[in-house]
């Protein structure tokens, strides 16, 4: 026979992949120092479709890297850099051991260092590709910020990161760019909106102090160590892109507080800027364009939620994140010297709108609680302030986060924030009488009404009841109904005209459209039994 | 035995050394009570190697020489100066008077004539060029010119050398400075071809690493219920949730404990040892003959299958060749048959093939699915599964009505760490154990041996 026979395992998937362990030894480097050099590169472990044909015939458990990545890594200059760090560590044990401190002090002076611009710049070519990428950024550094400077992690990261987070909420302050709050269990959740991309982070609480022991520190470290250079340079272009000055030129205290305004390379005169004309582009309609322009016009008037307005913060407050929120809406804040330098005004002011406080004591009327602020951003709006007195049951906080679909369940809160945000005012709180009661029920059915796009026509009749009592309003009302009235008819001759099947599968559908409505009117009422529960414990309990 | 005399003087050497020994220990009684050890111990100089150059200083004894060479020291300078002459006079040298030595009699000048000067001492070759030059720097100073080598100095900068470089140039120096890095134009180092030959061109970052090993979001928000003052649904739905989790690991457990479990009653008792240990042996004469009948049919049976089958004949096997050639006309004469039928059945097999068609359809939408969900999971990335985190829950009587009361649940640490094994690009870590190479082994001292 000859010997051209195809051997098992030489060609195909079996020769792209290579181990880690025969990646290492390829590179020459040591484990930690591999990993570290693949976190840098953003080389990732492969999982092969086929796993008995890449490992041999074996099913055994294994990390698996493309063998073309690894050949890309074998051309990086850090890798030089590693291995001088190696032998550095060496001779460093050497004139220890020898008690040579000369040759100690000598060897110090001369640390082999790198950088990780060439290879920012090259794992994000544009700009655009970093901001997409600048969450898990900002995560990690607002993370380690908040470690203690014990000798765990290199004290100098700790501090690099503190200065970059602090920018980076100075630029969300300069930019007014904030969008969401969550208060949650685990952390602060913020969503910034920067150049089109919508942006996710995460703060944890100060006052969080257990260090799980699971977790590998130098792998974080590492990363940490690229998502700082990124943020950094993520950080010029968008303060560039300001025009404003990098680093910014304010003190250090100034900046931590978060009450520094950032100043700028080329003062701006005039700051109010020509309306340009828009003219609809290729495609849209009229009603599109004014859509857009309310939405735009809607988020200039967020922008400007708390402008005018003073805040005093209480000692027991979370300081940093209320003093962000704020300043990011345009208004003005200080706090109590002893928390923290950098306070404007003092407690005894008396152009103070507001004061945040979290005591169960009763005081003045105009004193709130922190989530009060929360719930301002996420509405859009300034809520009315009764619901946050001291004392007071709040309200939920609610998610930003989550999208409600047609017919899903909305709690009651979010009703009354959404007929709020549309200029209604809503039913008064439950601790007032049932004359109030019945009006409450009323609005509701109306609210629940406008939300139910599905033109129900016992609605309909309902609301012809009320339009009779009231002639002034039955003119613009009739035509909005006789629309509505001749879709419906038009809608149920379509139904008859259809085929068995085709009827029998919009029954199914709608079957399931009604279920979601259904299962709503279900906790609906359930809510409503909660709370008529409730309010008779406490009428039981004022008695 | 015969006593060779090295024999002897080893053994009393010996005995010499033992006796040495016993003598030079603490509280030893002579016999004699005016003798002491010490007299007995004789001082017996230790043998020392003078030979070596440290010993020189230690063992020799020097004296006598170095009386000598001071005398020598004095006498020269006795002759030098007049004034320690005397003493030296004083010393009683053998008649003779102190007289100058030879060799100074010999180095004096024996004529009165002085000694011709060497020119050659005070010539200076190019004494002429080397005044001139100088003159001419003087006058060039003079006049305010400083010559080269003075500018150069003059314009060296001062080499900073307490000012630590390392510390200025790391990665995480708190104070580093950042630049446009995506507004800079590349700089065009040169040629491409000059810059494959000289090794210098960088090597392009292929497309494949710019995707995203995974399709999750980077920080994926917690639901609804998680929040620190929640909506009493939200919540529940959380509360299930965490309920489900809790259950789904019940189950496993149960599960197997079912599987090891095993029922009391099975266990055997002694009466049904005793009953499986007797089997077969009591009962034997009572059932013998009923075994006996059905035993030999079953023989015969038996021998009837192991008989060799007798030899075909001509006619058998014309019989079976026909056989199957009805056999294969038959078959021939259904196809064609089905075949023509075929026409007629159309409509059935085009709906027999659309059906097949939409479930080929059906499973291949299927698969799809599948296949995103999948894309949506962890990679098994190495040795250890994704474990994920315990969901973060607060119950209901932990809920905190007010921020400063708040106790924070789960760690923003751990949940980073999770997410970046999620989106399969580290694999799933463990702290690592301590493993010890060698045994360890444990003895007793020999104090707790007494002891115990």
């Amino acid at each position: 026979m000859g010997g051209l026979q195809k051997k098992k395992f030489e060609r195909g998937s079996a020769t792209n992949y290579i181990t880690r362990n025969r990646a290492r030894k390829k590179l020459q480097l040591s484990l930690p120092d591999f990993r570290r050099l693949c976190i840098l590169k953003g080389i990732y472990p492969h999982e092969p479709k086929h796993k008995k044909k890449v490992n041999k015939g074996s099913t055994a458990p294994r990390t698996f890297y493309l063998l073309k990545d690894i050949r890309f890594l074998l051309h990086e200059p850090i890798v030089g850099k590693f291995r001088e760090y190696k032998i550095f560590v060496r001779k460093l044990k050497k004139a220890y051991g020898k008690t040579e401190w000369s040759a100690v002090e000598r060897l110090r002076e001369n640390k082999p260092t790198y950088k990780l611009d060439h290879i920012i710049k090259e794992r994000y070519p544009t700009f655009i590709d970093a901001l997409r990428d600048i969450d898990d950024a900002l995560c990690m550094c607002f993370l380690f910020s908040t470690f203690a400077r014990t000798g765990k992690c290199h004290v100098q990261t700790i501090q690099l990161c503190r200065r970059l987070t602090v920018e980076w909420m100075n630029y969300v302050i300069a930019s007014r760019s904030l969008r969401k709050v969550f208060l949650s269990i685990k952390g602060i959740y913020y969503q910034a909106e920067v150049m089109g991309q919508l942006i996710t982070w995460v703060v944890p609480y100060q006052f969080s102090h257990d260090h799980p022991v699971d977790v590998d520190y130098r792998v974080m470290a590492t990363f940490t160590e690229l998502y700082t250079t990124l943020l950094g340079f993520v950080s010029f272009r968008l303060y560039s892109s300001l025009n404003l000055v990098y680093p910014p030129k304010v003190s250090w205290t100034k900046l931590s507080a978060l009450s520094a305004s950032l100043a700028r390379v080329v003062s701006s005169a005039d700051e109010e800027e020509a309306q340009l004309d828009q003219f609809p582009s290729e495609g849209e309609d009229m009603e599109k364009m004014e859509a857009r322009e309310k939405e735009l016009k809607q988020q200039e008037a967020q922008k400007k939620l708390f402008e005018g307005l003073k805040f005093y913060l209480n000692r027991e407050v979370p300081r940093e994140s209320l003093a962000f929120v704020i300043r990011c809406f345009g208004g003005q804040v200080s706090w109590d010297k002893s928390v923290c330098i950098g306070s404007t005004y003092d407690v005894t002011d008396e152009t103070i709108t507001h004061q945040i406080i979290d005591r169960p004591s009763v005081g003045k009327q105009y004193y709130i609680q922190p989530q009060w602020l929360y719930d301002c951003v996420n509405a859009k709006i300034l809520l009315p302030v009764e619901d946050y007195f001291l004392g007071v049951t709040l309200p939920p906080h609610l998610s930003p986060f989550v999208e409600e679909k047609e017919g899903d369940y909305v709690p009651p809160e979010k009703l009354k924030m959404m007929a709020l945000q549309r200029g209604e005012k809503p039913g008064n709180e439950q601790e007032e009488d049932e004359e109030e009661e019945e009006e409450e029920g009323e609005q509701e059915e109306e609210e629940e009404q406008e939300e139910d796009d599905n033109g129900d026509e016992e609605d309909d009749e309902e609301e012809s009841l009320h339009v009779k009592v009231t002639p002034g309003k039955l003119k613009v009302e009739n035509k909005a109904r006789l629309e509505q009235e001749e879709k419906a008819e038009e809608k149920r001759l379509a139904i008859m005209m259809m085929k068995k099947k085709e009827k029998y599968l919009y029954d199914k559908i709608m079957f399931g459209k009604k279920r979601k409505v259904r299962e709503a009117n279900k906790l609906a009422a359930k809510r409503k039994a909660h709370d008529d529960s409730e309010k008779e414990k406490k009428k039981k309990a004022r008695k | 035995m015969i006593l060779t005399f090295e024999n002897l003087s080893s053994n009393m050497a010996a005995a010499r050394r033992l006796k040495r020994v016993a003598i030079s220990q603490p509280g030893f009684l002579t016999l004699n009570p005016k003798v002491t050890p010490t007299d007995l111990v004789s001082s017996r100089r230790k043998r020392v190697n003078k030979n070596k150059k440290k010993n020189w200083n230690k063992y020799s004894d020097v004296q006598d020489v170095e009386e000598f060479l001071e005398d020598l020291v004095n006498l020269k300078f006795c002759f030098l100066c007049e004034e320690a002459a005397e003493p030296v006079k004083g010393k009683k040298r053998k008649g003779k008077s102190s007289r100058p030595l030879r060799i100074d009699l010999i180095l004096q000048h024996d004529s009165l004539v002085a000694p011709p000067k060497d020119v050659l001492a005070y010539q200076k070759p190019n004494a002429k060029k080397l005044r001139r030059t100088a003159e001419r720097a003087e006058k060039l100073a003079a006049n305010g010119v400083v010559p080269r080598s003075k500018k150069r100095l003059l314009n060296r900068t001062v080499v900073d050398r307490m000012s630590k470089k390392t510390e200025t140039e790391a990665n995480n120096n708190p104070e580093r400075d950042f630049y446009d890095i995506w507004g800079q134009e590349t700089k065009d180092l040169g040629e491409p071809w000059y810059l494959q030959q000289t090794r210098k061109k960088l090597v392009k970052r292929p497309e494949k690493l710019n995707e995203k090993p995974s399709v999750l979001p980077a920080v994926e928000v917690i639901a609804p219920g998680g929040s620190y003052n929640p909506d009493f649904f939200s919540h529940q739905e959380l509360l299930r949730e965490a309920h489900e989790v809790e259950l789904k690991k019940k189950k496993v457990e149960d599960k197997l404990e079912r599987q090891l479990a095993y029922n009391k009653a099975d266990t055997a008792t002694e009466e049904t040892i005793l009953r499986e240990q007797v089997e077969g042996l009591v009962e034997e004469s009572e059932e013998e003959e009923e075994k006996d009948a059905p035993k030999e049919d079953g023989e015969e049976v038996a021998v009837g299958a192991i008989a060799v089958a007798d030899k075909k004949t001509e006619r058998q096997r014309k019989r079976e060749k026909a056989e199957k050639m009805k056999e294969q006309q038959r078959l021939t004469e259904r196809r064609q048959t089905e075949q023509q039928q075929q026409l007629f059945q159309l409509r059935s097999i085009k709906t027999s093939i659309k059906q097949q068609e939409e479930t080929t359809q059906i499973r291949q939408k299927r698969r799809k699915a599948k296949e995103e969900a999948q894309k949506a999971q962890p990679r098994r990335l190495g040795k250890l599964k994704f474990q994920p985190q315990d969901m973060e829950v607060q119950l209901s009587d932990e809920l905190a009505g007010s921020l400063r009361q708040l106790k924070p649940e789960g760690s923003v640490l751990m949940d980073r760490f999770k997410s970046l094994q999620k989106r399969n690009l580290i694999e799933p870590r463990e702290r690592a154990k301590f493993k010890r190479r060698l045994k360890v082994k444990y003895v007793e001292k020999r104090a707790f041996k007494e002891i115990s």
